[in-house]
């Protein structure tokens, strides 16, 4: 929301802060700001002047005039206007004057110095107009031009306004602005400049909820005509578009009281009646901006007796609209329930300034000052213009102002900082609260119309308004009272923190992924379309459903660090998120780890292998059946204490370019299991024995197999086994290996004489050959 | 005569020691000399015919000088021994300058890294850390927050929304409401977390972020309480002191709101190009928790007051390595990710 500085100044008497301090003040009290810009700097350089002569240049388009410029002499300028021409009252931009970033000086052109130049309104920042040079019509020449004067323009974030409806107009930042600095507070509208004669205007209402007031006035008599120029460009400084003066004037009230107002054709409508009606299911409407809707009755119309003529606080009709050839209007001033405006705008996906102000919850009480306001500026801008009748005005039965109850004990505990009563007072009376002794400490604080409608309504929200006026620089921070005790534990962020910090000793670097991933990624994994969850309005399509497994995005990530990087080690933790029957979505955390090597074997599995052991101690592998994304022949499950928790994998080689290995641990399943209970064993007294053994074996047998079913036939008395090496190859048949172990065993009680180990190594030796190997020995 | 022979012996062998040049030559001198069947040996054998007198003088000689070669013997074997270990550890030399093997160390991501030393602060101060769940309900994310359907600041925060009715949830403030329920008042606690809006993302706007939300519900909270709470954080984030400013910002779930502002860390004030020639850096929001947002998690707004603030993670991370561009932190670039 733009307000123009000269406009706020107009409507608070006496305001001495520059528009810097005042943006500044504005900052820390009320609404955040984004900036404050010159606007029209240069007009203080542009006075009238009557073009005396005006002559062709030949073999040029442009014209040499001689003007008159009062006091400030006479001067020939060059000019490519096609209305410049003797006699008339222009703009003259004087030498010396930056105008659009341009240097306005005393230039050569066609071999004529021209000074300074004749203007258009689009020139001077009044309007679009680049027709022709401004006429001013009587003016007197060397005069600055009437009411057109340099502004600084302030912006004001629209978020920091969302609960402030009486903050969309001037009149409503500039009782902030007095009750900040004191000055005076003028009121622009006159009420009772309204007729108090009936109406031939019959209004009626359906629901009063929808539409709490409908106020309307007719006139007649009317001329259609661009605005005066100091009209236009305060339009033009707060974002608005001049377009006639009638349209104007609804758009001005607008910006100044916050109150959207819209002109009919009074011609145009069907019937002196107007009904505020829920819309016809398919009834069609056409807009001001030629685009035609087609309704349902979850949107309010207005409509005479043929149906609509404007989309309740949005939009007004086409058909309606004001032309060159009005000669009478239908002015409206009307409130609508701010939800109901809002579906219908984002439902139709037309935010119009109107629609903006009025889903912010806008007074009904301000419908009769925007008709007011509307009167004495029409009587301005379209001369002769009579109003016919009074004022039609249907509206539910206002709303008594809330009333809060106010303690000074209770306001000084929320502030944190002692505070007179008397100071309270001051302060919300200069924020036009009516303040009422109730009891000792104890105020009544009635709330203004404008603050009501959804800002404030609680004895919190008057909190916000002392201590924003006091200033919260003025409170001191102090330390609070807390009972010490130790946090609530948070087990499963310990656990991440334990696995990120070994992750990353290990060799691994963190990386962050989105959560999103693309429907076709997911096919591509593997992962059914329907198994996610579909985001309903992705940024893009290749963001439209839920990550299901982190793979795709590590996927990607070694994708891209390969073209850079030969060898590497990632890992993410991050949420799976899964459809199911609960009200939310299942969200399993994971950790999921990436190995890469460019010119490796099976490097990168047992490198991924070795994070999962540092992981999960004691960890085991066993062969799986390969997902699309996998190496048909290097899958596995990896199961901890006998339950599954996770995978490990390289990628098939479709999918990386080098060997890529993953390993996906679902942590949400290791939790499950729990941590290892430790107990202490004894620390054995009597020397072990050692032996080795090798199996003979078909060539893909399992080293883990082989190992468990040796350490089935060991017994009791084994108390390690370690893997030795693995051998192929002569004078091995074709098709086998050999495997070796090196094994230790003891008894607690006693050192085992060498016939028991002899003992353990033959039942080892047979039971491995009772299963089919063939055993060295 | 034997006298002579002795000392002969002596002073010939003393010099042989002396001369030897390895320590196989030595033990050929020990062997010749003093060994069982040594010149030394041969000497004694010859005592025999001596009168006991003379044998016991000779004896003592022959003691003497059997000593004497012994421990020359012994110190000449020592230096052999002593520049064979240095020969050694001289041999032994190594590169100390080369690489050593094993994993290199990872590194943790820089929005871990923050996130985690603001837990372990918080955590000193004794606030519990939350999670909640990023697939939030429309009612947890906006309605239990004091924003109803409809209301205009839905607007504030561009959502996604699921094809179930649910949404990936806007802010951590969610947490709040499970944080009141979970603990109970008085409280302190915390939420980290990954949060979403619907936003093209460009060098400083990124549809995936990080938030801290904080809060605290006791029985004097106040904007003052609340200010000392947010000064002792910012010291720690920055390592110094910094001035703050609170003016007023509007969010539904908090009453009064704000956002606080510090003094800018570059220019110190007076206004430079990174506060935008204000002096001020817009940092946190935060307010005194919103009544109806107390009663939504269980607690009475008449018994107690809360505090709230939302700390924006990716941003101070952003602030703390002065990074550029928002899109590096979810690129999974290593080339980026590995200076941390
Ligand atoms: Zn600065």
């Amino acid at each position: 929301m733009k307000f123009s500085y000269n406009w706020m100044a107009e409507l608070v008497s006496g305001l001495e802060a520059t528009p810097q301090e005042l943006m500044r003040l504005i900052t820390i009290k009320t609404a955040e700001c984004d900036g404050v810009e010159p606007f029209g700097e240069h007009l203080s350089n542009v006075v009238a002047a009557r073009v005396l002569e005006a002559e062709d240049i030949p073999g040029s388009h442009n014209r040499k005039a001689l003007i008159d410029a009062g006091a400030l002499g006479r001067h020939t300028v060059v000019c490519g206007a096609p209305n410049c021409r003797a006699g008339i009252t222009t703009a003259w931009v004087q030498p010396g004057t930056s105008l659009g970033g341009k240097q306005i000086g005393r230039r050569m052109f066609d071999a004529i110095e021209s000074a300074g130049m004749l203007a258009s309104a689009a020139e001077l920042g009044i309007n679009k107009d680049n027709e022709g040079i401004v006429e001013l019509g009587d003016l007197a020449p060397g005069t600055p031009l009437p009411r057109l004067t340099p502004d600084h323009v302030i912006e004001v974030d629209n978020k920091s306004l969302t609960h402030r409806p009486d903050l969309w107009g001037h009149h409503g930042m500039a009782r902030e602005v007095a009750a900040i600095t004191g000055a005076k507070l003028l009121e622009p509208a006159n009420v009772s400049l309204i007729p108090t004669t009936p109406s031939p205007v019959a209004v009626s209402i359906e629901d009063l909820q929808l539409c709490p007031r409908y106020s309307a006035l007719l006139f007649e008599n009317v001329t259609v005509q661009p605005s005066p120029l100091w009209l236009q460009q305060r339009l033009q400084a707060v974002g608005l578009n001049p377009i006639n003066n009638i349209v104007d004037v609804t758009n001005f009230v607008m910006a100044e009281l916050g109150q959207p107002m819209h002109a009919f054709d009074a011609d145009k409508l069907a019937s002196p009646a107007i009904y505020v009606r829920n819309a016809h299911q398919d009834e069609t409407f056409t807009a001001l901006n030629g685009e035609t809707y087609t309704l349902t009755p979850a949107s309010l119309v207005i409509a005479d007796a043929k149906g609509a003529i404007a989309l309740a606080g949005v939009i007004g009709g086409m058909d309606s609209a004001i032309g060159d050839g009005t000669t009478r209007l239908l002015l409206e001033s009307a409130n609508f329930h701010a939800a109901s405006i809002r579906r219908t705008s984002s439902r139709l996906k037309l935010r119009t300034d109107a629609s903006m102000r009025f889903e912010k919850s806008q007074d009904p009480v301000n419908t009769v000052r925007g008709i007011a306001r509307a009167i004495e500026l029409l009587q301005e801008v379209s001369p002769g213009i009579r109003m016919v009748g009074g004022l039609a005005d249907a509206a539910a039965p206002s709303k008594p102002a809330p009333v809060i109850e106010l303690r000074m004990d209770w306001l000084i505990r929320k502030l944190g900082r002692p505070i007179e009563a008397s100071q309270v007072r001051n302060i919300l009376e200069a924020l036009r609260f009516e303040v009422k002794d109730a009891n000792e400490g104890v105020f009544e604080v009635t709330v203004p119309s404008w603050r009501a409608t959804k800002d404030i309504s609680i004895k919190d929200d008057l909190v916000e308004e002392v201590g924003r006026m006091i200033g919260y620089a003025t409170i001191d921070p102090v330390a609070p009272l807390v009972p010490t005790h130790p946090p609530a534990d948070n087990p499963r962020r310990r656990h991440f923190r334990a696995l990120r910090a070994l992750a990353a000793a290990e060799g691994y670097t963190e990386v962050y992924n989105y959560s999103f991933v693309s429907e076709e990624t997911a096919q591509r994994f593997g992962l059914p379309g329907e198994a996610h969850i579909k985001v309903a309005n992705p940024i893009s399509a290749d963001q439209g459903l839920l990550r299901i497994s982190l793979v795709p995005g590590i996927w990607r990530n070694v994708t891209e660090n390969s073209k850079y990087l030969d060898t590497f080690q990632l890992f993410e933790i991050g949420h799976e998120i899964h459809r199911h029957d609960g009200p939310l979505a299942n969200e399993v955390p994971h950790l999921v780890a990436a190995v890469y090597e460019r010119h490796g074997n099976t490097g990168p599995f047992y490198e991924a292998k070795r994070l999962a052991s540092c992981m999960l101690p004691g960890c085991e592998t066993r062969p799986a059946t390969a997902q699309l994304h996998e190496h048909p022949s290097r899958a596995a499950e990896v199961l901890w204490r006998g339950q599954t928790v996770g995978r490990l994998f390289e990628f098939h080689p479709n999918f990386v370019t080098g060997r890529a290995a993953v390993l996906d641990l679902n942590i949400a399943a290791m939790e499950a299991i729990g941590p290892v209970e430790k107990r202490y064993q004894p620390i054995r007294r009597f020397p072990s024995s050692e032996f080795d053994l090798s199996v003979i074996s078909g060539k893909r047998a399992l080293v883990g197999e082989i190992e468990s079913q040796i350490v089935s036939f060991a017994g009791a008395m084994l108390e390690s086994i370690a893997f030795l090496r693995q051998y192929e190859g002569a004078p091995l048949p074709e098709g086998s290996k050999s495997v070796s172990f090196q094994l230790s065993v003891a008894a607690r009680d006693r050192t085992l004489a060498s016939e028991e180990v002899a003992g353990i190594r033959d039942t080892i030796i047979n039971g491995m050959r009772g299963l089919g190997y063939d055993m060295r020995v | 005569m034997l006298d002579q022979q002795l000392e002969s012996l002596a002073a010939s062998t003393r010099d042989r020691i002396l001369a030897a040049a390895t320590s196989d030559q030595l033990e050929a001198v020990r062997v010749e000399v003093l060994g069982r069947k040594g010149t030394l040996a041969e000497i004694s054998k010859g005592m025999g015919k001596l009168t006991p007198d003379e044998r016991k003088r000779i004896g003592q000689l022959l003691n003497a000088a059997k000593t004497n070669l012994e421990a020359a013997l012994e110190s000449r074997q020592k230096q052999f021994a002593d520049a064979a270990l240095n020969a050694r550890l001289e041999a032994e030399w190594i590169d100390v300058t080369l690489p050593a093997p094993g994993p290199r160390p990872g590194s943790l991501h820089p929005l871990t890294q923050i996130q985690q030393e603001l837990e372990d602060l918080f955590t000193s101060m004794g606030v519990a850390v939350l999670d909640g769940p990023e697939v939030e309900s429309e009612y947890n994310n906006f309605d239990a927050l004091n924003i109803p359907p409809d209301h205009p600041a839905r607007d504030m925060q561009d959502t996604f929304w699921l094809a179930d009715g649910n949404v990936l949830r806007t802010h951590t403030s969610p947490v709040q409401v499970r944080g009141m329920a979970k603990l109970g008042p008085p409280l302190l606690m915390i939420a980290p977390g990954r949060v979403f809006r619907n936003e093209e993302v460009d060098a400083s706007h990124e549809h995936t972020f990080y938030q801290l939300e904080g809060m605290m519900v006791g029985r004097d909270v106040s904007i003052a309480t609340m200010l000392y709470f947010m000064k002792l954080l910012l010291r720690h984030i920055f390592g110094r002191e910094v001035t703050v400013r609170l003016r007023p910002g509007f969010f539904p779930f908090v009453e009064p709101g704000f956002e606080l502002d510090i003094q800018c860390l570059i220019c110190g004030g007076p206004g430079c190009p990174v506060c935008k020639h204000s002096g001020w850096v817009e940092l946190m929001p935060c307010g005194l928790v919103h009544p109806n947002v107390l009663r939504m998690g269980g607690i009475d707004p008449d018994e107690w007051s809360g505090f709230a603030f939302g700390l924006g993670l990716t941003r101070l991370v952003m602030m703390r390595y002065g990074i550029d561009d928002i899109r590096h932190l979810q690129s999974g670039d290593l080339r980026f990710l590995r200076q941390f």
